[in-house]
């Protein structure tokens, strides 16, 4: 294969002054029991070729499924087409990359395609079955996931890099009908549950029949509990909801293809500029974030990005201003940049690589462990798993819905509260952050639908952080 | 090669009962940003689904190889799963897949856009790019075109199917202070797409001398554009009109049908071959498309089925399977019309108006309970204040938490003229689809909040 992508490179080099390929195939098993019964057990697997040309300042891509010369040759035609049409945008540099080169796979300790399925449902049968178990549960789901990718990259630099992830995981839901609404009530995320760069090990540590009991119970109590009263107060966040606070107000807006205006027409802009890096006061001397691509089980690790750059950490907010973005080599070159930040992407074969966050992490503190930080707080509202989430094209105005909430008094988790929402202004709410747990407590959590680009791309990232705790927040709707 | 050859391949390797689908898709992308070309996209691809049906299970299997062993290995996983769901829980509830009669014609095909002529989209760029710099503005967006054909057979020897083209353009000005204005357009063929017009409208926007205002929250009277009118129609989709969340009792018209639910000026449909809308022939389990009222005068009448969720309301289904075999989700309409009203246009919605807002479109939107089909969204790319029955001034971007029925039954009037309205993201396989509707003016919109400021 990797022969075959060079002699591509080859056909266009001479004419561009850029060229890439890539061969990718992907495999994806997805399996689901609702109400007793498997409902969508899908097997998926497709590999093909895509070759991108830089032309002026644009990127044509094309793409074609298989592996075989006829198919790459065609796709390569397409490329070329694409890229000598039009009007030429100007040419805008690259950063200089060194011409990778490896091979590379990911940990998975239990191959997840080499369970079988009559493994994968008999443990999901029983975790969803103790589901229903509890009465008043309507629709009881319980799921796993994995996914292979192998990828064969070369470019007309000199990078020819080979690299296998593997990801799985798993989860479980339970939604009660009420005569006032619905309740969900998922484990350990509602973002299909947690998924790791892992082997089926990962699902296995879920315990999923063990926690059904807990999430069903919690689904029924959430129809007949006290609404989440408004106001501002203190809101203690963890697990997927501060994930999902990272995602949308700290990791889409650091994109810098983003601050740069190319994804204004779909993803937005930012209220991030450019000229904010080392000044911009993101939040509280307490905030420290980092985009780190080299973190062992997360879905936004790799050995190298999709430009063939190798995987960093970098540092984006240090106690409490900007110190970085999410780059690529066009971007990073666009706004000075020695190097590009290695977070391009791409969402299988038939897609150009785009700015993507990596894992995006809030870095621990020294607030102890959850109880702990409970514990040191009079009055205030805890979150950790998320329903909905809403945020404005410049990541500024955001709106989260919880799937319930705790409240705390007097240093301790009191009754459930449904249906809280929160709402805030991304500096602001960061601002707040006062305290954060201490690295024993921090975990990662998994995102597998974030969308971006056009066409559409969904990508699968990670987010690290320990619960944390923000002041002044407005609960409720104004 | 053909969907339909390869569709007939497969149906030499498969035994039992089982429905194959096979898709072609080709399209092309062309996106701009600050007035010139950034990322162009060119895909070609075949796929093969197999849904293999195992004492009551339906298994599912797909790949993008066309060789002999590819579809063997692909039929084998697919049965193998129907088979272990029936060994590890007993028979299903799957009762068969429906019978495929020979579907209706359309006018969903133009085969000057099948042949893909992406010098057309180059033109459609130049034009916007032309009319942003006498605007002083500047334009992004994309501009795409592309062909799906899509077979569905079965060892019965029963065979569909369908080709369908799409085209789409969006401009999004960006003008002095960063003002953003929005305009699109979605047909069938790509001839009816003028790059230079959209971002003329879209300028429009984006431009002016007025500054930007901060409104309170509150409750104002509305006037919503077809883009904006669309995104409540897709909350309705997801969380009223799917007939498994509605046998469940989670759905916005659960034991609500036969009520009135949203004003009598609404007459909402799922019509795969109403004028304008983006045609398909049939769903994915090979079901002939066909017109079915879902409110009309106000009463909700249906909700939308496929197989696996009439079964367990007892109906039939309604030819709206997304995957062969349902999903888990369930089922979805997928051309929802809703019927224009006595309104010329936005300009005489407005005329009515003392005091409200005008929203170009929502972005972000997000269901949050569903059985109230209670959503949040945020306003972008042209808000504005309407004053004495006329546009004023531009509005910082406002949230909206409301609910989808709720503001249908606020409505007062409707535009005249319903417009296709598509959103141009095309994740994973290229599915154009879109809903046809006209502006609307509601009363006592929920703006929560400021977004944009």
């Amino acid at each position: 294969m990797r022969d075959l992508l060079l002699d591509l490179i080859d056909g266009a080099a001479g004419r561009f002054p850029y060229v890439d390929a890539r061969h990718v195939r992907r495999q994806t098993e997805e399996l689901t029991v609702r109400n007793g019964e498997p409902a969508a057990l899908g097997s998926h697997e497709d590999e093909g070729i895509g070759i991108r040309i830089r032309s002026g300042g644009a990127w044509a891509f094309a793409a074609a499924r298989g592996s075989d010369r006829g198919a790459g040759e065609e796709a390569l035609a397409r490329a070329i087409a694409l890229a000598e049409g039009g009007a030429r945008a100007p040419h805008t540099p690259l950063t200089e990359e060194p011409g990778s080169r490896g091979e590379y796979s990911s940990h998975a300790q239990i191959d997840p395609f080499g369970v079988s399925l009559d493994e994968k449902l008999a443990l999901l049968i029983p975790a969803e079955a103790a589901l229903r178990e509890q009465r008043g549960v309507t629709v009881g789901r319980a799921g796993t996931m994995a996914r292979s990718e192998e990828k064969q990259f070369v470019s007309s630099e000199g990078a020819s890099c080979r690299q296998l992830l593997t990801e799985c995981g798993g989860g479980i839901a339970a939604i009660a009908v009420g005569r006032d609404g619905a309740q969900i009530r998922s484990y350990p995320g509602s973002h299909s549950g947690s998924v790791a760069q892992a082997g089926w090990e990962h699902v296995l540590g879920l315990e999923l029949a063990a926690n059904a009991p807990r999430v069903a119970a919690e689904a029924v109590a959430l129809l007949g509990a006290p609404a989440c009263p408004a106001g501002p107060t203190t809101l203690v966040l963890a697990g997927e909801q501060l994930g999902m606070q990272l995602h949308e107000s700290v990791g889409h807006a650091v994109e810098l293809d983003r601050v740069l205006g190319g994804e204004a027409s779909y993803a937005g802009t930012s209220w991030v500029r450019a000229g904010g890096l080392g000044s911009l006061r993101y939040g509280s001397e307490q905030m420290n974030v980092t985009a780190d691509a080299t973190l062992v089980g997360g879905l936004g690790s790799f050995r190298w990005d999709d430009e063939g750059v190798p995987a960093q950490s970098v540092p984006i907010v240090r106690n409490g201003l900007l110190s970085g973005f999410l780059s690529s080599r066009e971007s990073a070159a666009e706004i000075g940049l020695a190097r590009s930040g290695g977070c391009m992407r791409a969402e299988g074969f038939a897609r150009q690589p785009i700015v993507r966050m990596t894992n995006i992490g809030l870095d621990p503190g020294d607030a102890g462990t959850l109880e702990e930080l409970i514990g040191a707080t009079d009055r205030g509202v805890y979150i950790d798993t998320n329903r909905s989430w809403s945020i404005d094209s410049r990541r500024l105005h955001f709106q989260f819905t919880g799937e319930a909430a705790w409240e705390i008094v007097d240093g301790r988790l009191g009754r459930m509260l449904r249906d809280p929402v929160y709402s805030g202004v991304t500096p602001e709410l960061w601002a707040g952050l006062d305290a954060v747990c201490s690295a024993p407590a921090w975990r990662l959590v998994s995102v597998t639908d974030c969308g971006k680009g056009e066409p559409g791309q969904l990508a699968h990232v990670s987010h690290g952080a320990a619960p944390a705790r923000f002041r002044n927040v407005q609960l409720g709707l104004s | 090669m053909s969907p339909e050859e390869l569709a007939q391949r497969a149906v030499a390797v498969v035994p039992g009962d089982a429905l194959i689908t096979a898709t072609r898709e080709r399209w092309a992308v062309l996106r701009f940003a600050h007035s010139r070309r950034t990322q162009l996209t060119s895909v070609d691809d075949l796929t093969l689904e197999i849904a293999a049906l195992r004492r009551g299970h339906v298994g599912g299997a797909s790949t993008n190889g066309a060789r002999t062993e590819d579809l063997e290995l692909c039929m084998a996983r697919a049965a193998r799963a129907a088979e272990v769901a029936a060994d590890a829980s007993g028979r299903g509830s799957f009762a068969g897949f429906p019978e495929r009669a020979a579907p209706r014609p359309h006018q969903g095909h133009d085969p000057a856009t099948a042949a893909l002529d992406t010098a057309r989209g180059d033109q459609a760029l130049e034009a916007a790019f032309e009319s942003a710099a006498a605007a002083g503005v500047e334009a992004g967006g994309i501009w795409t075109a592309g062909e799906v054909q899509r077979a569905i057979a079965s060892p019965d020897g029963s065979l569909v199917s369908d080709s369908v083209t799409d085209a789409y353009m969006k401009v999004v000005a960006i003008g002095p202070g960063e003002r953003s204005g929005y305009a699109s357009a979605a047909a069938v063929s790509a001839a009816a797409i003028d790059g230079g017009a959209l971002t003329q409208r879209a300028a429009q926007k984006a431009t002016g001398d007025t500054d930007t205002l901060v409104l309170e929250p509150g409750e104002y009277t509305a006037v919503l554009e077809p883009h904006a009118v669309s995104e409540l129609l897709c909350v309705l989709a997801n969380a009223a009109f799917n007939g498994l969340v509605h046998g469940e009792g989670q759905g916005a018209l659960s034991g609500r049908l036969g009520e009135r639910v949203v004003s009598p000026a609404i007459s909402l449909s799922d019509s795969p071959r109403f004028p304008g809308t983006l045609p398909r022939a049939f769903d994915a389990e090979g079901v002939a498309k066909a017109p079915l009222p879902l409110i009309q005068d106000g009463v909700a009448h249906r909700v939308v089925h496929d197989t696996r969720s009439a079964a367990l309301a007892g109906a039939g289904t309604t030819g709206h399977a997304l995957v062969a075999g349902g999903t888990v989700d369930g089922p979805r309409p997928t051309n929802l019309v809703l019927l224009g009203g006595g309104e010329t246009d936005e300009a005489s919605l407005c005329a009515g108006v003392e005091r409200g807002i005008y929203v170009t479109r929502l972005w972000y939107t997000n269901i949050l309970r569903p059985q109230e089909s209670a959503f949040t969204a945020v306003t972008r790319d042209g808000t504005f204040l309407i004053e004495d029955g006329r546009v004023t001034s531009p509005v910082a971007d406002m949230r909206i938490t409301d609910t989808a029925l709720g503001i249908l039954a606020r409505t007062r009037a409707l535009g005249a003229r319903p417009t296709l309205c598509a959103d141009g993201e095309y994740y994973g396989r290229r599915f154009a689809s879109g809903t046809v509707c006209p502006p609307l003016l509601a009363e006592g919109v929920r703006f929560t909040g400021t977004a944009g400021a």
